[in-house]
């Protein structure tokens, strides 16, 4: 399925909004979802994997602490990130004056993929950003850096299995005013992927359209009806009786 | 000058609390950088050529056409699919199905292969999938009555009944003008850097136009397959006269409210251009040009027909303070060391009034105006910056959403309505709280009440506390947060109104954003959908062609006879 990018963001939108949650907000959460499927990471199929649990969540605030002059560290209680992390991000940062860098702790959180839109947009800005974390099945690890002024990132894959501390709902992000070095930090991920891949991905799909899917697009699109009040007589009075 | 000017002018914008009213927004009049004036504008100093690429259509009207729009940057063509539908198929709800007549316009060429691709969709509308090379897609029926009576009169070669046609003022009527990205086509986005369409709607503006030379194009074909020999072309005078009509309900609303920054944007632009003029020295050379154009504005609410009797009204009353106004306008004109002044002497007048003669005062100076039709678009972004106080976001509410916080929203009345999207192509409707089923899936257009709630919510919070710290623990209030500092820190900032409120007027937002496009000819149909005429008086194509349009379309009005028999050769579409 060939999609326009509106068409997509409007879809998420809707089917946020219909899961009538407290936290997370649509609109960022529509974005979360259309950065990463434009660069062909999957943004719908992580959302689908999101909103297949989101009803199970607490919707309740997190927990933040800061437990080191430059350390930061947050309890979602087995949420989804993208509900949250625009407001864990707007307290790091505010946290983050006066230091060079910054660590995140994102405990207990789930669809951590959706990360990529918020932090983009700190890359965007000049703050350099690397987000880490471990999954029970393949690839077991995933690393991407944003430096910056980066629109894309450099992914980094491994199935090797981190045997001595797996985290495997857990989610590392830093922050920091200097580029990361990548060389140093991709050391024992095996597969690579370039920042250009993904911006030659993005470009394709704006000019060409999004693909999704099928099973996706429509597993999307059938969330996305449960705002959709069902027909009646009165109802359609409700439009105004254009005739 | 200049330079003073435009100090002055960052000043002098009229005050958000009163230009973003509803009442005010639904009194909101075309003006010159309305998107079709600086569409037709801009096609008449690029020279931009339209040409009939095919006329495939049967002796009865039905078939397809393409039009060919070349520009001195890229060319594309408008496919056209007319239909033959029963006449109670003919619809103008969202919910419909057919129509007398599909349309796309498309970026490029247009091959066998994409002719049949689109003859298999654009009639869908909602229902097909279009490549992304199509800018918009939309769909038109006919006014039967008057299409009827132009082509029997035509075909007879007799010129149809001015009054007739008064009555309507177009031929073809859209329901739906779809852009970016709906149903597969292009996203606005991908026109960011093309220099014809990187405006806000213009490309959809553009596609009605065609639209409109297309419905022209089709009386005089089809007088002909009637008439013959016998038959004659439309008089070029009633040929400008006619538009091409719309039909927009309550769909149009949700835009406005979702869309705070454009509206801000559109908004912002209008009155700082206004301001421009204002804030000029009256002179005495310009008094007959705003004569004429008051005498326009007066001829054309005595020629627009509505059913409303609340518009009915309305226009009533302008119709007297504008004659009032024009009898007065030497005097008043020469007491006024500004044009502000003028405008603040007019104070006590309609709002319909007032914003007539805005639009006229901005007529006057093109050089002043023209120059902010480029400024239509903006960036969508709201959000907050990092070190605010609780107290830094209070400020903002108390300065610019008291006509929120100043609600009781416990009252039933102010939340007596709820917005909600029905099953039915996801058109959105009006529901009573608590009578309609839906308000579990309410759409949050609540932002008065949302804007309140954040407001009192604050006001328990120590003035002190950093916001991030707050949303940390309410990350509820955030998307509203956002806004309220976004468009709490721009020229006008949101729409100051509550759409829950039992007396709200959906029509107030739909005047505000069918102004802005340059609709004419307001006539409401009830509270909730409203018809208008597009391009009703704008330059023809010929026109456009031979480089002889004028700009001085506000408020069109009917040729009289004079007109018409002093200017007998039709120039038509013979130009094509």
């Amino acid at each position: 399925m060939i999609v326009s990018h509106n068409e997509l963001v409007a879809a998420v939108n809707k089917a946020f909004l219909g899961m009538r949650r407290s936290c997370g907000e649509a609109d960022i959460i529509a974005n979360m979802v259309a950065d990463l499927q434009i660069m062909g990471l999957h943004g719908v199929r992580h959302f689908n994997n999101a909103s297949a649990f989101m009803g199970l969540e607490n919707d309740c605030p997190a927990d933040i602490k800061v437990t080191g002059k430059n350390t930061i560290e947050v309890d979602l209680h087995n949420c989804s990130l993208a509900c949250y992390l625009p407001v864990v991000m707007d307290y790091a940062i505010e946290k983050m004056v006066g230091f060079k860098s910054l660590k995140i702790e994102i405990n207990n959180c789930h669809n951590r993929w959706l990360a990529y839109s918020e932090l983009v947009k700190l890359s965007a800005k000049g703050i350099a950003c690397m987000a880490k974390w471990d999954n029970g099945s393949a690839p077991n690890r995933t690393l991407y850096v944003l430096n910056g002024g980066r629109i894309t990132p450099a992914l980094f894959l491994s199935d090797e299995v981190n045997a001595s501390e797996q985290r495997l709902h857990d989610m590392t992000i830093e922050l920091s005013v200097r580029d990361f070095d990548v060389v140093r930090l991709s050391e024992g991920y095996s597969m690579h992927v370039d920042p250009n891949t993904f911006a030659q991905a993005q470009n394709s799909a704006w000019k060409n359209g999004v693909f999704i899917e099928d099973a996706q697009w429509n597993a999307l699109k059938q969330t996305a009806t449960a705002i959709l009040v069902e027909n009646s007589e009165q109802s359609v009075k409700g439009a105004g009786g254009l005739s | 000058m200049d330079a003073d000017r435009a100090t002055r002018t960052e000043a002098t914008l009229r005050n958000a609390d009163v230009i973003m009213a509803p009442e005010r927004l639904g009194a909101m009049h075309q003006t010159r950088i309305s998107f079709v004036r600086t569409l037709i504008r801009r096609m008449a100093q690029q020279q931009w050529k339209v040409s009939k690429q095919e006329w495939q259509l049967c002796p009865q009207g039905f078939g397809h056409v393409i039009y060919k729009l070349a520009t001195p940057h890229h060319v594309y063509h408008l496919v056209v699919f007319c239909d033959q539908i029963a006449d109670n198929e003919r619809n103008d709800r969202v919910i419909a199905e057919k129509w007398d007549v599909t349309f796309a316009l498309v970026y490029g060429y247009v091959d066998v292969s994409l002719l049949e691709k689109l003859r298999s969709n654009v009639p869908l509308q909602e229902a097909g999938r279009n490549p992304n090379n199509v800018l918009v897609l939309a769909r038109a029926n006919k006014s039967v009555r008057v299409f009827e009576h132009i082509v029997s009169h035509l075909a007879k070669g007799v010129q149809p009944n001015t009054k007739d046609l008064a009555e309507v003022g177009y031929i073809l009527r859209t329901t739906a003008v779809y852009g970016n990205g709906k149903f597969g086509i292009a996203d606005f986005k991908l026109l960011d850097k093309n220099p014809d369409f990187e405006q806000s709607f213009s490309a959809q503006m553009c596609a009605v136009y065609l639209l409109r030379a297309f419905s022209l194009d089709w009386v005089n074909y089809l007088a002909t397959q009637r008439g013959g020999e016998q038959a004659t072309e439309l008089h070029s005078e009633l040929q400008r006269y006619l538009g091409v009509g719309n039909a927009t309900g309550l769909g149009m609303a949700p835009y406005l409210i979702n869309h705070p920054c454009i509206v801000d944007q559109w908004i912002t632009t209008r009155e700082t251009a206004l301001a421009a003029v204002l804030d000029c020295v009256t002179e005495a050379d310009k008094l007959a040009p705003l004569q004429v154009l008051l005498q326009k504005a007066i001829r054309h609410l005595e020629q627009v027909m509505t059913i409303n009797e609340t518009q009915q009204k309305l226009n009533t009353i302008a119709l007297g303070e504008l004659t009032s106004l024009y009898e007065n306008l030497v005097t008043l004109v020469a007491q006024s060391q500004y044009w502000r002044d003028l405008l603040v002497q007019s104070q006590h007048l309609s709002l319909e009034t007032q914003e007539i003669l805005a639009a006229c005062l901005m007529e006057l100076y093109p050089e002043l105006v023209d120059v902010y039709q480029e400024q239509m678009n903006c960036d969508e972004t709201l959000s907050l910056p990092s070190g605010k106080k609780i107290q830094d976001l209070l400020l903002i509410l108390e300065k610019n959403y008291r006509w929120a916080i100043n609600t009781d929203f416990t009252q039933p009345e102010n939340q007596y309505w709820f917005w909600y999207r029905s099953q039915d192509k996801e058109e959105p409707r009006l529901g009573v709280r608590g009578e309609e089923p839906g308000d579990d899936r309410e759409s949050l257009l609540d932002i008065g009440r949302q804007a309140n709630r954040l407001y009192h919510v604050l006001l328990g919070q120590a003035s002190e506390r950093f916001l991030v710290e707050f949303l940390v623990q309410y990350p509820q209030y955030r998307t509203i947060a956002r806004r309220v500092w976004t468009m709490g820190n721009k020229a006008m900032g949101d729409i100051q109104m509550n759409v829950l409120h039992k007396a709200s007027l959906p029509m107030h937002l739909l005047r505000c954003k069918l102004s802005m496009f340059g609709a004419t000819t307001f006539d409401p149909r009830s509270d909730r959908w409203v018809r208008v005429t597009f391009f009703q008086g704008a330059p023809l194509l010929d026109e456009i062609h031979a480089q002889t349009a004028k700009d001085d379309w506000l408020f069109p009005l009917l040729p009289n006879q004079d007109e018409l028999l002093n200017n007998e050769q039709p120039l038509g579409s013979k130009g094509l």
